[in-house]
């Protein structure tokens, strides 16, 4: 008898599913109230779709954990609301010498560290040396923003300089960074053996108050805070990773602010009038690897033939992602109109494989959605899977949740992968130089090109302009013809926030400052 | 009143014994007067036809995509409406049925064979055998068993053989515990001791003189089973674990559309009715087969 129940309770599901279709629209209205009411304190919630990995920036990597650190820390530089463009933060001013090796950074007066003690130029270099000279292994961006660094000087209590061993254009936007470059406290820092990861101290608008995991991390308003104060009292970045419970926690008001939304949910949350939605340009880049160690040039190019990009990418995404022309979104330095990908042509492919030979593919991908691929890597896997098919080539496709994916991608049994990057800095090297990096967690592709690492090298140690831009417009040209990648898509930033929330903005970066967002 | 009823079973009774019926005979009257197991029955006949021949009558190819055509709504050319790849979701969820079946038939058979071995063993022998058996079933007992399937998933990897593998290890103890019960229970009848008598080898005595006198209970026991290794095959799809794509196996669907559920609910309905269908089915038949074949409740 217990095995009939389980199947009743098996179609009530069902059944209650299809009931929960229906009227899930119009449940927010009930909640309006009781959200309304407490207006003593206001706290800010912010709906995040995983816990963060950590609260320490020289030792995390991942989207999740920004959304709490951008609150609590600070760079010497932070970027312009809406783009890349960097401008001064806890340095007030800078100064590059002629030869472009020594930047000397001019720093705020009077800012305090959430623990009481000073920001000055000690605490500077106690971060740079953090990441430098005291590197440890667990430091995954210390060698993309520090790693040209040579050594970093205190000239005085606020001046600091810091001397480059090569030239790198790229180094004021890594200044301002939200892993790596954030300013933590020493005193905190070696009170705890060299970890924030549960208790973060910066100088930022909010301070950390408590993080439980898997459920939220509570910050609270730094009122001695240098420049213009934080609007909310309090921000909760609450921890939900259902992405259907997420849109539900925030049409009952339960939750403020959410981000990654699938594009499917745009139009229904659209019609909420409670709601509003607000799509941002991504500078993010989604694509197919092959690994070149493993399949050739001709192979490469004929399973790009075989895809038929524009048909995808307007199926999947609905109009809220481009097709992906070149690696770099159209608003970064470097981007050029004029650089043209393999083209659709599954006749040619289906001859060229036939002819090689290749009748079967080793395809892994990921379960899961990114902020670059809302659609999940397993979806768009199967997508270009049914392409494959149809010239003729089999795949076998594995999908692994992101944490395995990773493992699987360093051990590289793999001919075609899925992947995608969110741009950090606004510069094109950020992106291009996936393709020329040593690690196979970053070059997923394992391209090793000595013409490519030319182009990246002489790129990165060009001033910013005309003459640099050709060099990358010129790196994708190539690498396109290579068809080391099969770029896809850029997909649009896609959140969504209550109509009571006033001036939240989503940065190019994918992170977010919540400092000026207020609660009415 | 009552002394009218006793009479009219002796009756009946003596009947019974004047014309004697074959045991599936017998079985089958029990059933026909069951309403829902009928109604199992037909449904599992159904679902074994659609396995042979779903690829045939399916409107559409079950794995073939059709960017063009994603995500459509219910019509009369796509029934259920098609999914994000452009698929028919109608075709697929005939082309489906196989899966679950073959994965819940093979899985069944799978954990049938070696619990019976290893519960026959266990209740034969008795003692040390028996203690050391039963243990390890303990063990695995006592973790629950769609924790356990996917832990064998993730170590064996995605595929359709690794499924049947990790569903059916999880099952075996449930089989080796009611193999053994029966056993040593029947063991003490005279015929075995007949038997031991005779010389025959201990081989010899559980496969033709004990194991057919508990078949019954396993046969119900291995048709509850197959509902229990459907759901289990669909919560591995849905975990993301379970066969490979593009195959269309209806767990997976119910994963791949659980993040639409809100705007193309379609998607998810579909394949949700066929499970909490076949799963019904087969708990309605099996629960039937174990009235009809118990005597005690056959009135």
């Amino acid at each position: 008898m217990k095995k009939i129940l389980c199947g009743a309770v098996a179609a009530v599901m069902a059944v209650s599913m299809m009931a929960g279709c229906g009227d899930s629209g119009n449940s927010s209205s009930k909640n309006e109230s009781s959200s309304g009411s407490d207006a003593k304190t206001t706290s800010l919630v912010y709906g995040s779709g995983a816990d963060p990995r950590g609260l320490d920036t020289a030792l995390v990597d991942d989207n999740e954990s920004a959304k709490a650190t951008m609150q609590i820390y600070e760079c010497l530089l932070k970027y312009k609301e809406d783009s890349t463009e960097v401008e001064p933060c806890l340095a007030e001013s800078w100064d590059i010498s002629e030869d472009g090796l020594t930047y000397t950074f001019k720093l705020r007066q009077g800012v305090k560290f959430h623990d009481g003690t000073d920001f000055n130029a000690e605490a500077v270099k106690f971060n740079v040396d953090r990441q430098t000279v005291n590197k440890t292994d667990d430091m995954p961006y210390a060698d993309f923003v520090f790693g040209t660094v040579s050594e970093c000087k205190v000239v005085d209590d606020y001046t600091v300089e810091i001397v480059l061993k090569q030239k790198n254009t790229a180094f004021l936007a890594n200044m301002a960074m939200c892993f790596g470059a954030p300013m933590v406290s020493p005193t905190a820092c070696e009170k705890n053996g060299g970890s924030l990861l549960e208790n973060p101290v910066g100088t930022g608008p909010y301070k950390f108050v408590s993080w439980s995991k898997d459920d939220r991390v509570v910050l609270e308003r730094y009122d001695d805070y240098w420049g213009e104060k934080g609007k909310c009292d309090q921000i909760i970045i609450k921890t939900i990773p259902d992405a259907s419970a997420k849109i539900n926690a925030l049409t009952t008001g339960e939750v403020d602010i959410i981000d990654g939304i699938d594009t499917t949910m745009v139009d229904q949350l659209n019609s909420d009038s409670n709601i509003s939605v607000d799509l941002t340009d991504g500078m993010n880049i989604n694509y197919m690897a092959y690994n070149t160690t493993r399949l050739d040039k001709e192979t490469r190019v004929a399973l790009s033939q075989a895809v038929n990009v524009d048909e995808l990418v307007d199926s999947l995404y609905d109009g809220y992602a481009s097709k992906a022309t070149t690696i770099l979104p159209s608003f970064l330095p470097g981007y050029s109109d004029k650089v043209t990908q393999v083209a659709y042509d599954p006749d040619a492919a289906k001859e060229t494989l036939a002819g090689k030979g290749v009748t079967e593919v080793k395809v892994i991908t990921y379960s899961n959605d990114r902020p670059y691929n809302t659609a999940t890597g397993k979806t768009l896997a199967e997508a270009i899977i049914g392409y494959f098919e149809k010239v003729g080539v089999k795949a076998d496709v594995s999908t692994f949740d992101w944490t395995t994916y990773k493992d699987k991608i360093i051990a590289g049994d793999y001919d075609v992968c899925f992947y995608g990057w969110n741009g950090d800095n606004g510069d094109p090297d950020n992106f291009l130089n996936l393709l020329s990096d040593d690690d196979p967690s970053m070059n997923v592709a394992r391209f090793d090109d000595e013409k490519f690492n030319e182009y990246i090298t002489t790129g990165i140690a060009t001033v910013a302009g005309e003459e640099r831009n050709k060099i990358y417009a010129e790196a994708e040209q190539y690498v396109a013809d290579e068809a080391a990648w099969l770029p896809i898509s850029h997909q649009q930033n896609i959140t969504a926030c209550r109509t009571n929330i006033k001036g939240f903005k989503y940065h190019p970066t994918a992170t977010v400052y919540l400092a000026k967002v207020e609660k009415n | 009143m009552s002394n009218v009823k006793q009479v009219s079973v002796l009756a009946e009774e003596t009947v019974k014994i004047e014309k004697p019926e074959s045991q599936i005979k017998i079985m089958w009257d029990a059933l026909k007067k069951n309403k829902a197991a009928l109604f199992g029955l037909i449904v599992i006949l159904i679902l074994v036809f659609v396995a042979f021949f779903g690829d045939l009558i399916a409107p559409f190819s079950a794995t073939e995509t059709n960017m063009a055509d994603a995500k459509q709504g219910m019509s009369i050319e796509h029934w259920f409406g098609t999914d994000m790849q452009g698929r028919d979701i109608f075709s697929r969820i005939l082309s489906g049925t196989k899966y679950s079946l073959l994965i819940g038939i093979a899985a069944v058979a799978f954990s049938l064979v070696i619990g019976t071995v290893l519960g026959s063993v266990a209740g034969y022998f008795g003692g040390k055998i028996d203690a050391v058996i039963m243990r390890i079933m303990d063990i695995m007992l006592a973790i629950p068993s769609i924790l356990l399937a996917i832990t064998l998933m993730a170590a064996f990897g995605q595929g359709l053989d690794k499924a049947i593998v990790a569903i059916g290890v999880v099952s075996i103890p449930e089989f080796a515990r009611i193999v053994r019960s029966s056993i040593m229970s029947a063991k003490e009848n005279d015929y075995v001791a007949a038997a031991k008598v005779l010389g025959n080898s201990n081989a010899r005595i559980i496969f033709r003189h004990i194991l057919p006198n508990v078949v019954s209970s396993i046969v119900v026991r291995a048709t509850l089973g197959i509902s229990t290794a459907i759901l289990d095959i669909a919560a591995l799809g849905f975990l993301g674990l379970g066969v490979k794509p593009p195959t269309p196996e209806w767990g997976t669907m119910l994963g791949d559309a659980k993040s639409y559920i809100m705007s193309l609910p379609h998607m998810i309905i579909f394949p949700g009715i066929v499970i909490s269908l076949a799963v019904l089915a087969f708990n309605l038949f099996g629960d039937g087969l174990r009235d009809a074949l118990d005597p005690k409740s056959r009135s």
